[in-house]
């Protein structure tokens, strides 16, 4: 859709009239984006604090006195299957946001570059997974498991959750792809360029963006879920089915600190990239001019 | 687009066989056994048979209707609200994120890596009848002593709309961060004015994000059951809930999967109405 | 599966009839002849095979095998160091090596997940599995437990409570031990309900709008109304579960429920978002660290006692080692050392005293061997009841009612 519109004007933009207006207001949206995503930390703050918390009984939910023990790596890993859990999850979240990514980009790619029969079906059986609620996704993976006298347990868990990844993936993916302007990896072949340097040169900068988002958005849904994982996992324990199950006898700090380190290393992960990104400038982004 | 589609090409079936092949297996084939399943009556005790029993649809829908049309309205609201939200903020990280636009995008998505009950927790401990937000206020006089978030529509909606705002902002700063700013620029100039460059070109190039970050949005939404859950109260049932219990607690398979199936048709018509109005072809092929 | 339908349709058994040959009939095989195998093969929604198949065979084997898998709640064993002393001491005196998970979340997703193996005569991979009782006699009705053998078993005779011998769930202990217990009652905060709570019809008094919780688990809710209606749980008829639905709903549409709580309860209780609820008793024994105002009390009308049990699922691998795990837990030394941090109700009475003369050196046990959250007290215990046995056909009308109750 809408390629007319894509071709690329090549004059670099003359400063507009309205330039004035613009700066005074620059300020608004940056401020809202930051009220967004401290909104969205909120949380997270409260799961940092109760891990600095010393309960008087085994429930968490009270503020009683700050205390670091739970840092202490004799008491954090106290318990063999919360940090079995949490191995678990980061494995499975890793493996199925893998798989997924790849095989969700994939599809997306051919959904909007071409043309073919079985397309709508596709589309159809696409979204199918996103609109089933998860009980259902759940049973009837059981079910299909034990008929095929499969045991349930980690390789149950990553099919599951590949399968209901994909169709987010090819969602986000195919924002980016659609109506994808193919002059440049036309302008590639013309120099010479193989199918295989095209894709890797040309299109997957193009698309990367995409790609990373639909990631993120996989592996969040991978680590989080518990309907689906709960029927499918056997004896194999996530940290959603571990601190479910403890709720009824009550959620230790640990989890809270287990939470903030993985937290840690996403923020960590987060600097490292910006770090290298800008050394390296490794992700190709359009230039983008400040107001 | 269309000028290599005229030869047939083995390209877009070898790039489909992967995820499609373990969808047929892991989605497709349960799911038929499932639809089977909602035609079938008996008890768990002493089995389900398939009679073709179609009653079990209208049976849920009539038994149903209320938590039915309560699902599809939140999320409704909540589509409306995350788009109205997060459009703002993908657009700022999209066009002036500089280098750090990664960074935003991992941040926006951070939280959602811990356990969604204990981000839940929080939100409870946030928002009780006497907490720091609600009981200081109350203190002040500026609210009733009997006002209450939790346990009311609010409350789930609000809840909704944390957890699903990352799905709709993805999509959108995905599609926004494809334009090109210099075309917007141009655009600024030719309409002279901000808000018909934004309605005329921003707007319109960014519905492919519009659209998907509704359905990633919505779908999922309307099926929820855990926010109403733990946020809710005795009104805010919504249809996830239903058949939770059903296939949970009662047992009851075949209702529990007819009411799926419903959910899902319900669900699909209304894509398809939205595709129709969007004017998109995403789905339609 | 196969000798299943070949046989019952020699035997023109109609309720036996394979899902197959009905599929058949019905004129869906014709050009799917594989995929009605799957779906008969696959038996979504329990089994047809009440009968002939599950019935008692006996034990997979007489004799230790020195391995035993054990699936329980997460936190429902004592720990020490990073340790589970009981597991270990288990270990030491028996030679047996513990496989033990955390993996059971709550009873009817277990169920889910074992159901369909179980039903197609499978071997799940546990050998001791913990469940409530209600639970447990589904599980027997429907044939998926083993039989014990008491001979394995002197600790639990010599040793167990009164109350939990020959239980109505489980006649004779026939099938199942009980691992802990609790009582279902009421918990409350004096100071916002401006008084005593005695009677579980207070929780039906409009003054505390919005202030009270129930709970979402049909069977302590049912329970509790059906008692406060002076009805006998055991001998409640359809009638009387009709009337507990009124009363309920109403108590609903008088906005006086502020939901209908799983576990959840406990927090609400605890910011006092909630003035008074239905309430397990380890969890108010729990809160009262944090708030020692709130109070437990069995209902005057009378309240519940849950067991949650020890049972060996059919066809385990290990079920002699099981039978060794079962009876070394009630060693009173044990079953204190579990108690001691559990805090869950005890089925062994002596274990108290050991508690008392632990609490001489560390006060934390003294006030667990004195809460009668842990060792109810005599008057308590003749006022509780347990659930009635549902047949299938009662569990989905019983739960028809109650789910207009919490899902209006």
């Amino acid at each position: 859709m809408a390629t007319q519109v894509e071709t690329k004007p090549t004059a670099p933009p003359a400063p507009g009239p309205h330039k004035e207006r613009r700066k005074k207001r620059a300020w608004i949206l940056p401020t809202y984006t930051g009220v967004i995503i401290a909104y969205l930390f909120i949380p997270i703050l409260v799961m940092i604090m109760f891990g600095f918390n010393e309960p008087a009984g085994r429930y968490n939910f009270q503020w009683e006195g700050f205390t670091t023990k739970w840092y202490n790596p004799d008491r954090l890993l106290e318990f063999e299957d919360l940090n079995e859990a949490v191995k678990n999850s980061l494995l499975i979240g890793v493996i199925s946001t893998f798989v997924s990514t790849v095989f969700g980009s994939l599809i997306a790619l051919a959904l909007t570059r071409h043309r073919f029969r079985g397309r709508a079906g596709l589309n159809l059986g696409l979204f199918l997974p996103m609109a089933s609620p998860e009980v259902v996704l759940g049973v009837a993976l059981l079910a299909l498991f034990v008929s095929l006298n499969v045991n349930t347990g980690f390789v149950t868990i990553v099919i599951s959750h590949v399968m209901f990844c994909i169709s987010y993936v090819v969602v986000t993916v195919k924002a980016r792809t659609s109506g994808f302007d193919r002059s440049l990896e036309d302008a590639a072949k013309d120099l010479g360029a193989d199918p295989w340097t095209t894709f890797w040169t040309v299109t997957f900068p193009l698309i990367f963006p995409g790609i990373l988002a639909a990631s993120l958005l996989a592996f969040a849904l991978s680590v989080d879920d518990y309907v689906i994982t709960s029927f499918n996992a056997g004896g194999t324990v996530t940290i959603p089915l571990w601190v479910y199950g403890a709720s009824r006898i009550g959620v230790p700090p640990q989890v809270n600190v287990m939470g903030t380190l993985l937290f840690g290393i996403g923020v960590i992960y987060v600097l490292v990239s910006i770090f290298r990104g800008r050394r390296q400038g490794a992700v190709p982004s359009p230039p983008v001019k400040a107001g | 687009m269309a000028r290599r589609s005229r030869r047939w090409s083995p390209v877009p079936y070898l790039l489909t066989l992967p995820g499609a092949l373990w969808l047929t297996v892991f989605f497709i084939v349960p799911m038929f056994t499932m639809f089977s399943v909602s035609f079938q009556e008996g008890n768990f005790e002493e089995g389900f048979v398939f009679t073709g029993y179609w009653q079990n649809y209208t049976n849920v829908l009539t038994r149903y209707d209320t938590q039915l049309f309560r699902s599809l309205a939140y999320g409704l609201i909540v589509t409306l609200v995350t788009l109205c939200l997060s459009y703002p903020m993908a657009y700022w990280i999209a066009r002036r994120g500089g280098k750090n636009k990664n960074l935003f995008l991992l941040l926006i998505l951070l939280p959602f890596f811990t356990p969604f009950i204990i981000r839940t927790l929080a939100w409870k401990q946030l928002l009780g009848d006497n907490s720091i937000i609600l009981g200081t206020l109350k203190g002040w006089n500026l609210l009733p002593e009997s006002y209450q978030v939790l346990a009311t529509s609010t409350a789930v909606l609000s809840g909704l709309i944390y957890n699903f705002l990352p799905f709709m902002a993805l999509p959108l700063y995905v599609a926004l961060e494809r334009m090109d700013p210099s075309l917007l620029d141009a655009a600024t100039d030719l309409y002279s004015n901000r808000r018909q460059a934004f309605l005329r070109v921003t707007l319109p190039l960014s519905l492919p994000g519009v659209f998907a970050g509704s359905l990633l949005t919505f779908i999922p939404a309307v099926g929820d059951f855990i926010n109403a859950d733990l946020l809710g109260g005795v009104n805010t049932v919504m249809i996830g809930n239903v058949i939770q219990r059903e296939f949970v607690t009662n047992l009851d398979y075949p209702e529990g999967a007819a009411l799926s199936f419903l959910l899902m048709g319900m669900i699909v018509i209304g894509v398809f109405l939205y595709a129709r109005v969007l004017g998109t072809e995403e789905l339609t092929g | 599966m196969s000798d299943r339908y070949d046989l019952s349709a020699i035997a023109g058994d109609r309720r036996d009839i394979s899902r197959r040959e009905l599929l058949r009939r019905a004129g869906i095989g014709a050009g799917a002849v594989s995929m009605s195998a799957f779906l008969a093969a696959c038996g979504v929604g329990g089994s047809n095979e009440t009968g002939d198949q599950n019935q008692d065979d006996g034990l997979t084997t007489t004799k230790e095998n020195g391995e035993l898998n054990f699936a329980n709640w997460p936190l429902y064993i004592d720990r020490a160091k990073g340790r589970r002393p009981t597991l270990d001491d288990f270990t030491k005196a028996s030679g047996i090596q513990v496989n033990y998970k955390e993996n059971i979340q709550d009873n009817e997703t277990f169920f889910g997940t074992i159901q369909e193996p179980l039903a197609n005569d499978q071997a799940i991979e546990w050998d001791i599995v913990v469940l409530t009782d209600w639970m447990i006699a589904r599980m027997i009705r429907l044939g998926y437990l083993e039989e014990l053998d008491h001979s394995l078993l002197p600790n639990f005779e010599a040793h167990a409570g009164q109350i939990y011998k020959d239980p109505v769930y489980d006649p004779s202990n026939a099938h199942s031990v009980p691992w802990q217990s609790g009582i279902t009652g009421i918990g409350y905060d004096p100071k916002l309900t401006g008084g005593e709570i005695t009677s579980f019809n207070q929780l039906f008094d409009p003054s505390l709008e919005g202030k009270v919780g129930m709970f979402k688990e049909m069977r302590d809710t049912f329970t509790l109304t059906l008692l406060s209606l002076d009805i006998d749980p055991q001998e409640a008829s359809i009638a009387d579960i009709e009337a507990a639905t009124e009363k309920l709903i109403e108590q609903r549409e008088q906005g006086i429920v502020r939901q209908y709580y799983g576990n959840e309860y406990a927090d609400a209780l605890l910011r006092g978002d909630l003035a008074a609820t239905m309430a397990w008793s380890g969890d108010v024994f729990q809160l009262q660290f944090d708030n020692p105002d709130l109070r437990f009390v069995v209902p005057d009308e009378g309240g519940v006692l849950w067991v949650d049990n020890m049972a060996i699922p059919q066809n385990a691998a290990n079920p002699i080692d099981a039978h060794t795990f079962m009876d070394f837990v009630y060693d009173p030394e044990i079953a204190a050392q579990i108690t001691g941090w559990v805090n869950y109700i005890c089925p062994v009475p002596e274990a108290q005293d050991l508690l008392l003369k632990q609490g001489e050196k560390d006060s934390y046990y003294k006030t667990v061997a004195e809460s009668p959250l842990v060792f109810p007290t005599p008057e308590m215990e003749a006022n509780l009841h347990g659930y009635k046995d549902l047949t299938a056909d009662e569990e989905e009308q019983w739960q028809d009612l109650f789910q207009s109750v919490i899902q209006g």
